[in-house]
């Protein structure tokens, strides 16, 4: 393989894609919705929450709570006291932790935990203070699923959600990324490849010194380019909602490479735009659907998204960006390098069938 | 010293034969014509000896390379003008030659000379899907000879352009030829071959058919005759090879009677009809 070649062929498809129209909407779609909601969900880091907390057994989630500098920590007497609290002093939401809560998470225990959210407030302000609280949770438990999460919608009749990343703003920066992913794996690196062979120009590339190495290399190298180059400005604007940049970005890595291989695979089977457009949104549409939430649809909806790789990849992105290290992201993550393997090896089979 | 060397060369797509076992070699220098009717398999022979293609069997030596075992050796010494015009057309002139010339390897100061060659340069900067067809031409042209190719593929390079457009390609054509560029040439156009080909080879269902200069096979395949147009309108065919012949063109010319005089040698085209039974263009 000739680095040269490679990256003369990444270069010219970087710059190619400010003036194709149809890759350029890909490339900017999730950008732009991340734009969106980023406007339509106020910066938690400038605004600081009230939360009231009543703390029966001096947790160290209270502590870490306090050394937030997004939220204003008021205590309340009892836990019985602290919704009505919420609702007194308008505040954004409280938190009831029970005694022995921290002990109970030492022992891998599921504690009960309440959390009690004001609906006086807008939807955006209970989002940010929903997020905030479920990446403190999973930061200061260290494990996946770390308490029994009770919301309380203050004046209002209770209502559980026991599962993660459920809410619109805690599965947003995850669904973008897999967004991202999606596109350029079901778009863009096939519509580089497939565009070469509509326009006959793989022949000139063909008849150069460039190999079919070289161009897949150079194709792949777009992808990975184009890949960090969104997934970077998407961190970037929600910065706040990463604690853990390091696995964080090693999620990033391997999610990029699984997709530019599912790109390759497409790239190579398919002839022409035509064909990609039709297969590629029944794949975006695929590599998608574990990112979003199951809500009111479980058991052989959540069954059936294990068969699809992103949701491993969505999963890893949930805990790393949480700040969750544990066995289970672990093995999310060796799932994907698996998925990863398996997607090159097809790609390097249908390319090889192809030449 | 032989350009291309080419030995039983066949390449099948399932049960098609596209080119059947064929020989022939191409001089140094040289500009060689390569002519069929479509499908006869020009383009799969050009994509075999410009690396492209694999053939089923036979061999092939291009520049002195072999192209099975040695195509990345082969490529930087060839340039090849494909029938299609493969441009990048969101990129500009100069882009599309920028991108070439990080491919060869080559320094993008040659950039310039190859397109004032084409006669391009100031409209080097507009995206090439602005430009016209013969413009796309040229720019293919300057874009094979950019890193000094010893032989230059040309599959139909006037293909559907206007005859003065089609008269400045042959001109750039020669142009490359005097330089010593070796040019295998495909082309649809008789006259075009006849004009500019040092040889032409016949191609017809993947087999040549006929390989020689355009005088040898147009005098091997013509009447040796001449035909005479009388003042009166009448037309009158004498055979050279007869013994009365001189006698009897003598008498009308003396008598005053001939308006004018035509030698009776066969076009390329009467000759690849003759030699492959069914026109070019079919």
């Amino acid at each position: 393989m000739k680095l040269n070649i490679v990256s003369a062929i990444t270069r010219k498809d970087v710059v190619d894609a400010f003036r194709h129209r149809y890759l350029l909407t890909a490339l900017v779609t999730p950008l732009f919705v991340a734009l969106l909601f980023r406007v339509l969900l106020p910066a938690t880091g400038d605004k600081v929450l009230t939360v009231v907390v009543h703390d029966a057994g001096s947790s160290g989630l209270i502590t870490e709570l306090r050394k937030s500098p997004q939220i204003s920590v008021v205590p309340a007497d009892s836990a019985d006291t602290t919704g009505r609290e919420v609702g007194r002093i308008k505040a954004t939401g409280g938190l009831a932790v029970p005694a022995g809560f921290d002990a109970d998470l030492a022992a891998n225990k599921q504690p009960e935990l309440t959390i009690y959210v004001n609906n006086e407030k807008t939807v955006f302000e209970q989002a940010a203070f929903r997020r905030l609280l479920d990446q403190l949770v999973r930061a200061f438990a260290k494990q996946p699923e770390p308490a029994h999460l009770v919301w309380v919608d203050v004046d209002k009749a209770a209502s559980a959600e026991t599962r993660l990343g459920t809410r619109l703003d805690q599965i947003l920066l995850p669904l973008l990324l897999i967004l991202t992913f999606g596109m350029i794996g079901a778009f863009v690196v096939p519509l580089l490849i497939v565009e070469e062979k509509e326009k006959r120009t793989l022949d000139f590339l063909l008849s150069s010194p460039a190999s079919l190495k070289d161009i897949i290399a150079g194709k792949a190298l777009t992808g990975v380019v184009y890949t960090l180059l969104i997934a970077g400005l998407l961190l970037g604007i929600n910065r706040q909602s990463v604690q853990n940049w390091p696995l964080t970005l090693l999620t990033i890595v391997l999610g990029l490479l699984f997709v530019v291989g599912v790109g390759l695979v497409i790239g190579s089977v398919l002839k022409n735009t035509m064909q990609v457009n039709t297969w590629a949104s029944l794949v975006l549409i695929v590599l998608l659907a574990p990112s979003f939430p199951s809500i009111g649809i479980t058991g052989w909806f959540d069954k059936a998204m294990r068969l699809i790789p992103t949701y491993y990849l969505s999963e890893a992105l949930k805990l790393s960006m949480a700040g969750t290290v544990s066995s289970q992201l672990w093995i999310y993550l060796a799932v994907l390098v698996g998925c990863t393997l398996i997607v090159f090896f097809a790609a390097a089979w249908a390319l090889n069938r192809r030449s | 010293m032989q350009a291309i060397e080419v030995e039983n060369l066949s390449r099948a797509f399932n049960s098609l034969r596209a080119v059947d076992n064929i020989s022939f070699a191409v001089n140094g220098g040289e500009i060689f014509g390569f002519l069929g009717h479509n499908g006869a398999g020009k383009t799969t022979t050009i994509r075999m000896l410009s690396g492209q293609l694999l053939p089923g069997s036979g061999s092939g030596r291009v520049a002195g390379c072999d192209i099975v075992t040695e195509q990345q050796r082969l490529k930087p010494l060839i340039g090849v003008v494909s029938e299609h015009q493969n441009l990048y057309e969101r990129m500009s002139g100069r882009e599309n030659l920028e991108f070439a010339a990080r491919l060869y390897g080559i320094d993008i100061q040659r950039i310039d000379p190859a397109l004032e060659q084409v006669d391009l340069l100031d409209r080097a900067r507009d995206k090439v899907q602005h430009y016209s067809n013969g413009m796309k031409q040229r720019l293919l042209i300057a874009r094979s000879i950019l890193h000094g190719p010893q032989i230059v593929f040309l599959d139909e390079p006037t293909r559907g352009l206007d005859p003065i457009v089609g008269r400045e390609i042959r001109r750039l054509i020669v142009d490359m030829s005097k330089q010593g560029t070796t040019i295998f040439l495909t082309t649809h156009y008789m006259e075009e071959a006849d004009q500019l080909c040092d040889r032409v080879a016949f191609l017809s269902e993947g087999r040549i058919v006929a390989l020689d200069t355009p005088a040898n096979l147009k005098t091997a395949h013509g009447q040796h005759q001449v035909n005479v147009t009388l003042d009166n309108g009448d037309c009158r065919s004498i055979a050279l090879d007869g013994d009365d012949a001189g006698r009897e063109l003598q008498q009308l010319v003396s008598n005053g009677q001939v308006r004018t005089i035509h030698s009776a040698e066969a076009t390329l085209e009467d000759v690849f009809i003759e030699l492959a039974g069914r026109r070019l263009s079919e």
